[in-house]
């Protein structure tokens, strides 16, 4: 870890933050724009999670929609059913998600599942949660989906301060991604990723890690998923598919680049711009996601930091 | 009851089908084939092109089999190639995401193109009387494909030379490489079967009731699901676990409702992963 002054280390997270924060100064205009950047901000949560799960510690989860879905429609109910405040409900739906994270993470510790049958295990997880929420109609409404809003924070329902409230948010979970990283909990990340057994030869705990990536990363996932459940006004399970969630989140991890800080904000950054100009195509969507996750996983695995880094010549973290 | 019975092993056999495929792909390459349903589907559409352009039925479904054939071949000796310059996890990995990526993209040129495809094929007799029991010709016919299919498949691994090669590919690629097999040989032949069975099982799809463009996904997930309780690398084991499965599912169906039995069969899969991860008939391979 070098010795620079805070300021220049973080100098990137900085210029982040004053990018985004101006966002809604352009876009207020226009309700669309400030909609798409305010999604944009979600995945971009969603995907710092997922670098933390699968960037770092190899833990392949194709159940980010369920998990972020889970946290949303326990929150939701719980405040129908109950009539609870959000400020209790949403801590719970947030430690159901991370609970269930930690479980898969925990579970395939256990047994020793490689990479693809914890992969199988989590998009079976992703087919159950669909198939329940389609199944428990009493609680769910089914297809149709729940309405949100007025159920949450009266912050969400306003465009400008729903999308500030996600900045922040995001800038939460990049600080724990930062904290994450600098403790010696980063350095065993660094090492598992490198090379499992070496990190478990050398004393680090490899089970441990992996588990408290995934809790940590879940519970992030969670968090953007029941916030965002409140911000849509509906959520159904189409919200939290597959195609909606898993996928965009893994493209944005390829295309901005795994294992580095700002890797995954710029990746969802620019899968959002990727997916405006697919947006008159209807259902050409999906073929254009196929062709970038192809391209991406053959040709750019390192993403588009490391890119701009070897092309530019200057550092990015 | 008998004909809910019937029904389960028909299903059963057509997502044998489907499984055996990914599970020789994924014995013989190391890449689990997230694509395999659209492969089927990709031969159901072929087959339709080839009704509609005025071809016999029979000759349509064997044009639509041979289609989705030539299309493993050529995903095998370009997309795939990708992955094969690895090996073991990394394969596995990239492998998992190219086909993926492809599952999609076919998925999407096919719901863009064909929006308004379904495949439906009928048989001159609807249904024949066996033993008191009334039953589907469609349902028949489709199983006794896929049997004799099976026999033949069988027949290949125990008293071929391609199958003794195929055998050892599975046992250790390395090892088979060193006795001087060429695996990428015999991977390409072997991806070009498994995509011709996946296509015979969306036309039998198409016979037995309809296909449509958006099946594909569905097909993948749950020949993904029999070949994992199957155990991934058991061929045996996989045709054992389709028929159980789609016994269960077609009881399920029936009695508790679909989202419950999909719900069982996919916990099922879970649990098989976990408790056995080598599949049900680990031993007897």
């Amino acid at each position: 870890m070098s010795n620079r002054p805070a300021f220049s280390r973080y100098a990137d997270v900085v210029l982040l933050a004053i990018l985004l924060a101006v966002v809604p100064a352009i876009a207020a205009d226009s309700s669309y724009y400030l909609r798409i950047a305010t999604l944009a901000v979600v995945y971009m949560g969603w995907t710092i999670a997922f670098n933390l799960i699968f960037g770092h510690t190899k833990q392949l989860f194709l159940c980010l929609g369920a998990l972020a879905g889970s946290a949303s429609y326990v929150t939701t109910v719980l405040i129908q059913q109950l009539q609870l405040s959000p400020w209790i409900t949403v801590p719970i739906g947030v430690t159901a998600a991370a609970g269930l994270g930690a479980l898969f993470s925990y579970v395939s510790v256990l047994r020793g599942l490689g990479v693809i049958f914890l992969g199988i295990v989590t998009l079976a997880f992703s087919l159950i949660f669909q198939n329940l929420v389609l199944g428990l109609r009493q609680f769910t409404n089914g297809e149709t989906g729940l309405v949100t809003r007025g159920l949450g924070f009266a912050l969400l329902d306003r465009p400008v301060a729903a999308y500030y409230l996600f900045v922040v948010m995001l800038a939460l979970a990049l600080l724990v991604y930062c904290v994450v990283m600098g403790s010696r909990m980063g350095f065993a990340f660094r090492a598992l990723s490198d090379d499992e057994l070496t990190a478990e030869l050398s004393g680090i705990d490899v089970a441990a890690c992996k588990i408290i990536a995934a809790a940590l990363g879940s519970a992030i996932i969670g968090l953007f998923g029941t916030l965002y459940g409140f911000y849509d006004g509906i959520i159904s399970p189409s919200l939290f598919s597959f195609v909606s969630v898993d996928i965009p989140v893994l493209i944005s991890l390829l295309l901005g680049g795994m294992r580095t800080r700002l890797g995954p904000i710029i990746g969802a950054a620019v899968f959002a711009v990727i997916e405006e100009f697919v947006r008159p195509f209807g259902q050409l969507n999906v073929l254009v996601y196929g062709v970038l996750l192809i391209v991406l996983f053959v040709a750019f695995r390192e993403g588009l930091v490391v890119m701009l880094k070897k092309a530019l010549g200057f550092s990015i973290p | 009851m008998t004909a809910t019975l019937f029904d389960g092993i028909v299903q059963g056999l057509q997502l044998s089908l489907l499984a055996v495929g990914i599970t020789l792909i994924y014995g013989l390459g190391g890449v689990l084939n997230l694509a395999h349903g659209q492969l089927a589907v990709l031969g159901g559409v072929a087959a339709k092109l080839l009704l509609d352009w005025g071809a016999h039925p029979v000759l349509a479904g064997i044009g639509g089999i041979i289609a989705a054939g030539l299309f493993g071949l050529l995903v095998d000796r370009s997309l795939l190639l990708a992955a094969y310059r690895y090996r073991g996890e990394e394969r596995l990995l990239l492998g998992l995401i190219l086909t993926l990526g492809l599952s999609f993209v076919i998925d999407g040129y096919l719901n863009y193109s064909f929006s308004e495809f379904s495949l439906t094929l009928s048989l001159p007799i609807p249904s024949v009387q066996i033993a008191g029991i009334p039953m589907r010709t469609a349902g028949l016919t489709t199983s006794v494909i896929a049997v004799v299919v099976f026999l033949a498949l069988f027949a290949l691994l125990r008293w071929t030379l391609l199958g003794k090669t195929i055998r050892s590919i599975i046992e250790s690629e390395v090892g088979a490489e060193l006795c001087g097999i060429d695996p990428a040989r015999t991977r390409t032949i072997i991806v070009g079967l498994a995509a011709m069975m996946a296509g015979l099982a969306g036309i039998a799809q198409g016979l037995f009731s309809s296909l449509g463009t958006e099946m594909g996904p569905e097909f993948t997930i749950l020949g993904l699901l029999v070949a994992v309780v199957g155990g991934v690398r058991s061929i045996n084991g996989t045709l054992v676990a389709g028929v159980l499965l789609g016994i269960v599912n077609a009881f399920a169906s029936r009695y508790i409702g679909a989202y419950v039995a999909f719900i069982i069969l996919l916990s099922v899969a879970m649990a098989t992963i976990l408790l056995r991860p080598s599949g049900l008939l680990a031993r007897f391979t």
